[in-house]
């Protein structure tokens, strides 16, 4: 179990900031990224621009293997634009 | 002498008071030092001929204080001779004219301080998850940095 955080536009999407989602130990980034649209099926317009944040590193979505542990943070993180 | 006068520090801070230049450049100024150089960034109150009430700033504030630590440690690798660097941004509401980030680098000399500033500012939008939402009269609209290397740069 991970704690999904959502922010900026993937907050508006989904409807919610924060969740907990059930997912495989070992998955994909991409795969991961699945199951997160499979719960909220409105984020699949920004899969094109967006990353995630896996225990706070970025990482792009694609064949990348994630090793999770329970209570690991998964960040939606759609294009900046701090500063 | 103390000696903590000689300890370089990172003052980063997210918030959602408004910023002051006077604070910032106060955290950074020492004795060691002939140089503070500062970027200021403040709310324009115009895009692509849309009038522009405020701004709305949101942070992955755990994340966001990591990244910005990070470039303060990039920043003195480059520029061993820097010795203070403090980040400020503002989260939530800003309006027009107010900063939303201030940034401050004090050095011995000034080539240091300022191109260590330009490489703060250049990477923080690159790297920092904080994101901007535009508020206009009739719509809104989130902010996508050129910098950021997964957007979709259409424009």
């Amino acid at each position: 179990q991970v704690s999904v955080l959502y922010f900026a536009r993937s907050a508006e999407l989904a409807g919610l900031r924060c969740e907990t989602l059930s997912v495989p130990r070992e998955i994909t980034s991409l795969k991961l990224w699945e199951e997160i649209v499979k719960a909220h099926p409105r984020l699949a317009v920004i899969q094109d621009q967006v990353v995630l944040a896996v225990r706070q590193e970025y990482v792009l979505l694609g064949d990348q293997l994630l090793v999770l542990q329970p209570g690991d943070e998964v960040a939606i993180i759609p294009p900046i634009s701090g500063g | 002498m103390e000696e903590s006068e000689d300890v370089p520090k990172d003052f980063i801070k997210l918030k959602s008071e408004k910023l002051s230049v006077d604070d910032v450049s106060e955290l950074v100024v020492s004795p060691y030092c002939g140089a503070v150089s500062l970027f200021i960034g403040t709310t324009r109150n115009n895009f692509e001929g849309k009038k522009v009430i405020h701004l709305e700033y949101e942070a992955y504030t755990s994340m966001a204080e990591t990244e910005i630590k990070k470039i303060c440690r990039d920043v003195r690798q480059k520029w061993p001779s820097v010795k203070h660097i403090a980040v400020h941004h503002r989260l939530g509401v800003v309006p027009i004219t107010e900063a939303s980030v201030i940034i401050a680098v004090s050095s011995p000399h000034r080539a240091e301080s300022l191109e260590a500033v330009m490489y703060c500012i250049n990477t923080l939008k690159a790297s920092v998850p904080i994101w901007k939402k535009e508020i206009y009269e009739d719509e809104y609209s989130w902010k996508e940095n050129k910098e950021c290397f997964w957007a979709n740069s259409e424009k």
